[in-house]
């Protein structure tokens, strides 16, 4: 038996499949203990942990100790020089017009931030000795303040980690239960502001993290869980235990690496493999590109990252994903100039849409998708509750009187709103990265993936829509599809000239030898491990890079000729031009992954029902540019495999609401996705 | 001219034209995010000294990417150049023009280079793309281009007085070339080229699927219409403005003294430059245009900071100068440090309008670009390098909360410094501090924030040195009691310890182990120093941002 749990915002889903089929099972989130409602979602979903061969775990503890910042008092030490590089951060202020701007305070005040007596240069030589004997008195200091972790960040210590190495030593003999990061453990890549942030908000979470894995583990294996579990990271793979506690920020994305990973597994299983993934959730939307069956990774980053705000930038690497705020709970607003808005803000679930009848003031996309008949109003979450149609109606008060427009025109307006929004967010990952979106499949998930996945499509001009299985938990059961994964990034500027293939090939080698070594020592299994290389490179003199799949064997000149021709390649696709320069490799990136025994999709019974038995009524929905409707409400736990379904079509259960526009056809395949086309064939 | 979502033509639904206009705006993001991952030189992709602007057909601004507020209102005049010049049939589609004049409209000085492409749609104008990036060298007498020292533009850089570059997807190799001989950095040259093109182009391509999908009315009328409501929102939020004449002079370093009044009535805020001196025989000297950019920041951030701006937002503007003065010089004028007179500008502006709107202004800040050019061998390679550097500094302190530390200037917006580990691999010097300046000055109720430290030590022979900064002799300005900052300048200590300030120079020879000291002033204070609450100075002192004796002495508070 596989299960994975995902800890989101608001619920702890749970899937779980054995050789019965697949289950699924929904729990309130607990804050700020989140195991408790771990083993609650267990509980309910009557699973034994003794029985469970793996369990996959996603969690938010990361990202909401840094958002609500409930992490450790942190200290800080670094190169003599540079004690206020954390505070200067970029100098940028994205807010242009505003020159009362605030910077976003620092995670370690200065009194914290201690320097020590060092220098390595850009080539890793050692300027200034490192004067170790100056760590005893900043332990001393930082003991005194009551600091519960450490960030230790050297300039270069990309290239040369020798002195971060024994400050981090020197501060554990003489501090054991102390938490300490080491930057080039969490980022190999330059930037000392960057690094040191990443540094700095790993070492914050440290004490948090391992208190709640350790805490996790504790209570799973007192319940019988024989194993150990598996932990989901940003990089769309799992760790151990073990290396989830050395690298905790890496789990900082978990939830959304784990729905495109899920999107990119399913694509194989069914074949699709190029795929725009699109996740909506309660307060964002977030959409990936899958090309071949594989996601991109990217360390660009950032937290409180928004168009006011330059955010603090977290160095590790996360599924590249585009997040705009625009999800069930975004709330429609007018400007000065008589505009209508959807998002960011969000009415999150305290209060809620106004349709929760729970205070919320203002019209969301939820309400809005209600008013047009889009939601059942009988399966208004999960069937649970009616919606507050009062409330609704005041909530439109104010903008009806702003625009001077219907109720049923200004929610054809937020709907309208809302999806442009998305398709640029999905232009973004697609069009504008040289990707033709007729070349690939929509995959939608999430709470209401389902339901603006059509429209979305129509824009995009994507010829097919998949909504999975289990479309609201979709993340969680991505978890399950997922292989144990650690990437290493390392800067090192080389120019690719002839001749150059030995020593690159050496850096590679060296990097897969000690990656290696610390993968088997946060056990991962030697056998089952495998390498994959990566180059970010540029063509000499610019500053951001391109990511090019690198071959795994040996590099010889003619390899790197290979590997300069797909870089000048993916520059065209991307850019539109190629240069005649030096082409530079900058960060040599290795990914070590160690292949799980996933269990497929199985495929559902087909009892040869007749559609006409999943038909529950009739009702009036409202699509938009394609007009209202009489449309056939399907049950979709009552739909097979094999049955096609004509639009304008509902199929609805208490967790998703798929919509079918007029002269779309849709049929469920053998798994229980359903696959719309989006044109007549 | 005011059509508002409530009175379109009926063909076109406002929800419609809502997601048009939220299209130009994804449209110049894109442009903007191209050119920085595709440049070549760091003032481009960290210090993004350059923006992006779209126009409808008439040339007016619908919508700009820019990371700079200094460029959101440059580039109109350079379409309007653009247009004067070549007859419409001589225009066509897959052209790229190309100009850098400042006198002429459209830039500020040579070494920002505008690239202009008209976009049609099945075969007539339907708008414009623009682009402006600081270019790193385009010859002249200066490395760099820049110095206090130039006398006429000549001495500034190669000119480009709005020519095609590309004609129908062709490039003008003769023009290319002649362009990059000029350059004393020719492959970082043809790198910013093609980013620039790219950049159009990206922008280009979305532009035309947004055409495809909405049709060419539904557009044409979408820009129009956002442009009406630039200009909608920016009257409705003068209503709310105090009203009257507003003063304020500045004696500058040199003696001279510049002075503005800005009169805001219920429909106009006019600038009088008026009766300002003469342009300057060095390079310190404004354009028009450039002047005007200076109106549109100040304004944009007291009516509407946190909404787009177009040509419309700026429509209330009025502005009055003297021809010839250093804020409208003429042709032949040297204007390659244009950049601190209109600094200059800006901050007296600022200065006169923030007694009155406390709570969108600030006491002043560093005001000054700072910007500082080195260049030299590289000790590994031997690759002669150039650095174009603005710096941070401290920002005045408001009613609400103390000042920043370390921040770009006012003009800028959304630029990065350059990292240390990054500089010192590209550049082949070492940065041997970088730090807050904790120098006093700035004391108040509410502190200004602190600028930096920054000391580069130069490791190769043949390097040389230019800057010009200014508030190098008076601090910025406190308001309501709060104290005058401390200053900008630069050391130089010699690797024999002979150690000389500079206020500006220009092309000073540096050897081995020759540090520059950079100091950047800390900002005005905001309020009586002896009301700032006593447990806020014990965190001071704590953090060694204030010194146990200038508590004592400032603020009263003894430890």
């Amino acid at each position: 038996m596989r299960v994975a749990t995902d800890v989101g915002g608001t619920f702890t889903d749970l899937v779980c499949i054995d050789d019965d089929g697949i289950r699924i099972t929904k729990s309130d989130t607990t804050p700020p203990n989140f195991e408790k409602g771990v083993i609650r979602v267990l509980e309910k979903a009557d699973i034994d942990p003794a029985r469970i061969d793996d369990f996959v775990h996603g969690t938010t503890v990361v990202i909401n100790a840094l958002l609500s910042r409930r992490g450790a008092k942190t200290g800080l030490i670094t190169t003599r020089g540079f004690r206020d590089v954390l505070e200067i951060a970029r100098g940028n202020r994205p807010d242009l017009f505003n020159f009362a701007f605030k910077k976003p305070a620092p995670f370690v005040p200065r009194y914290l931030r201690h320097e020590i007596t060092e220098r390595m240069d850009y080539l890793g030589r050692v300027v200034e000795p490192l004067a170790l004997d100056e760590v005893d008195s900043i332990v001393a200091a930082l003991k005194a303040e009551e600091v519960e972790a450490v960030a230790i960040c050297c300039l270069h210590a990309y290239v040369n980690p020798e002195h971060e190495l024994a400050i981090e030593a020197r501060v554990r003999e003489l501090w054991p239960d102390v938490s300490i990061i080491a930057s080039h453990k969490v980022c190999g890549e330059w930037r000392e502001y960057e690094r040191t942030s990443t540094a700095v908000l790993s070492a914050y979470v440290h004490p948090i993290a391992k208190g709640y894995l350790a805490s996790l583990d504790e209570k799973l294996t007192a319940r019988g869980l024989s194993g150990k579990p598996l932990i989901m990271r940003s990089n769309g793979g799992v760790a151990t235990v073990e290396g989830a506690r050395n690298d905790p920020i890496s789990m900082v994305e978990s939830g959304p690496a784990s729905g495109v990973l899920g999107a990119a597994a399913l694509g194989v299983q069914i074949g699709e493999p190029n795929l725009i993934a699109l996740d909506i959730g309660g307060t964002t939307a977030k959409t990936a590109l899958i090309e071949n069956g594989a996601a991109k990774i990217t360390t660009s980053y950032k937290i409180e990252w928004d168009r006011t705000n330059p955010g603090y930038p977290i160095r590790t690497p996360v599924v590249d994903l585009v997040e705009i705020g625009n999800g069930g709970g975004s709330i429609a607003w007018v400007d000065k100039g008589g505009r209508m808005h959807v998002g960011p803000q969000s009415a999150g679930s305290q209060p809620g849409p106004a349709a929760y009848g729970r205070g919320g003031e203002h019209i969301t996309t939820t309400d809005a998708n209600l008013v047009l008949g889009r939601i059942n109003p009988k399966l208004f979450l999960g069937g649970e509750q009616e919606p507050d149609w009062d409330s609704i109606d005041r909530a439109f008060e104010p903008l009806i009187e702003a625009l001077g427009e219907t109720k049923e025109d200004i929610a054809r307006g937020v709907i309208g709103i809302a999806n442009a929004n998305m398709v640029n967010a999905l232009k973004l990952v697609s069009l504008n990265r040289g990707y033709d979106p007729r070349e690939f499949a929509l995959i939608a998930f999430g709470g209401g993936g389902a339901m603006h996945a059509v429209a979305l499509a129509e824009e995009l001009m994507t010829p097919k829509v998949i909504i999975p299985v289990n479309s609201s938990v979709f993340s969680a059961w991505g978890m399950l599809m997922c292989d144990l994964r650690r990437d290493f990034l390392k800067t090192e500027v080389k120019t690719l000239n002839a001749g150059a293939a030995d020593d690159i090939e050496a850096a590679y080698e060296a990097m897969e030898a000690q990656a290696r070594e610390t993968c088997l020592a946060e056990g991962m299994p030697a056998d089952a491990m495998r390498i994959e290389r990566f180059a970010d490179m540029r063509y000499a003199g610019q500053e951001h890079t391109v990511k090019v799949p690198t071959p795994h064997k040996r590099l010889d000149d003619a390899a790197l000729q290979e590997l300069t021709k797909a870089f000048h390649a993916l520059h065209m696709r991307e850019y539109t031009f190629q240069l005649d320069s030096d082409v530079e490799l900058v960060n040599f990136h290795i990914v070590v992954f160690a292949d799980i025994d996933k269990k497929q999709l199985p495929p559902l019974p087909v009892t040869g029902r007749a559609l006409s038995e999943a038909q529950k009524g009739v009702r009036k929905v409202d699509f938009g540019a394609d007009g209202v409707h009489d449309t056939n409400e399907y049950d979709l736990s009552l739909i097979e495999p094999g049955m096609k379904i004509a639009g304008p079509a509902v199929l609805e259960d208490p967790t998703a609401t798929i919509v079918i526009s007029p002269g779309k056809r849709a049929h469920m395949d053998d798994y229980g996705n359903i696959h719309i086309q989006m044109r007549a064939s | 001219m005011s059509s508002t979502a409530q009175e379109l033509s009926p063909d076109f639904d406002p929800i419609t034209i809502e997601i048009i206009q939220s299209s130009l705006s994804a449209i110049t993001d894109e442009m903007f995010a191209t050119m920085r991952r595709t440049a070549m030189s760091s003032i481009i992709y960290e210090v993004l000294d350059f923006g992006v602007a779209l126009f409808n057909d008439r040339g007016e601004l619908a919508s700009s990417g820019s990371g700079i507020p200094g460029f959101i209102g440059m580039l109109e005049p350079g379409v309007a150049a653009i247009k004067k010049k070549f007859n419409a049939a001589d225009i066509h589609d897959g052209d790229i023009f190309m100009l850098n004049i400042p006198h002429h409209g459209g830039v500020s000085h040579i070494n920002d280079v505008v690239m202009i492409l008209p976009v049609f749609a099945h075969g007539s104008l339907i708008g414009w793309l623009a682009n402006k990036a600081h270019w790193v060298d385009l010859g002249g007498a200066f490395p760099g281009g820049i110095s206090p020292d130039a006398t006429e533009v000549y001495q500034e850089g190669l000119q480009l007085p709005g020519i095609k570059v590309i004609d129908r997807g062709e490039v003008n190799q003769a023009v290319l070339d002649i362009i990059l001989m000029n350059s004393r950095v020719p492959e970082t040259t043809k790198g910013d080229f093609w980013a620039g093109v790219a950049s159009m182009r990206a922008g280009q391509k979305r532009f035309l699927s947004l055409v495809e999908k909405y049709g060419e009315a539904a557009v044409r009328h979408a820009m129009t219409d956002y442009i009406a409501l630039g200009e909608k929102i920016a009257r409705a939020a003068m209503t709310d403005l105090p009203k009257g004449t507003f003063e304020a002079e500045e004696t500058l370093e040199d003696g001279r003294v510049i002075k503005a009044a800005i009169t805001i009535t219920d429909d106009a805020f006019t600038v009088d430059l008026r009766g300002n001196p003469d342009q300057s025989k060095t390079s310190l000297n404004s354009s028009r245009d450039a002047t005007f950019v200076d109106c549109q920041m100040i304004f944009k951030a007291i009516t509407s900071p946190e909404t787009f701006g177009n040509a419309g937002s700026f429509r209330p503007i009025e502005l009055l100068t003297d021809e010839g003065s250093i804020f409208d010089a003429k042709y032949p004028a040297a204007m390659s440090i244009y950049y601190e007179t209109s600094m200059l500008l800006f901050d007296l502006l600022w200065k006169a309008l923030a007694p009155a709107m406390p709570n969108r202004l600030t006491a002043g800040h560093y005001a000054s670009i700072c910007g500082t050019f080195m260049g030299g061998p590289h000790p590994e390679t031997g690759h002669v390098h150039g650095i174009v550097e603005p710096q941070l500094g401290g920002w005045g302190a408001s009613q609400e909360h103390d000042g920043i530390n370390a921040l770009y200037t006012g003009y800028h917006g959304d630029t990065f410094n350059v990292p240390v580990e990054v500089t010192e691999q590209r550049n082949g010097l070492m940065v041997d501090r970088l730090a807050l300046n904790d120098a006093p000055g700035g004391e108040g109720e509410r502190i200004g924030g602190k600028g930096i430290l920054l000391d580069y030590r130069i490791l190769a022979e043949d390097w040389w040195l230019t800057m010009a900064y200014t508030r190098t002799e008076t601090g910025p300005w406190g308001l309501e009691g709060g104290l005058e900052g401390s200053t900008n300048f630069v050391e130089v200590v010699k690797a024999n310890g002979e150690t000389t300030r500079h206020a500006a120079c220009t092309a000073i020879p540096l050897g081995v182990n020759d540090v520059v000291k950079v100091y950047t002033a800390t900002g005005g204070g905001y309020g009586d120093p002896k009301k700032r609450a006593r447990e806020r100075v014990l965190e001071d002192i704590k953090n060694g941002y204030v010194s146990k004796e200038r508590a004592k002495e400032i603020y009263g508070v003894d430890v």
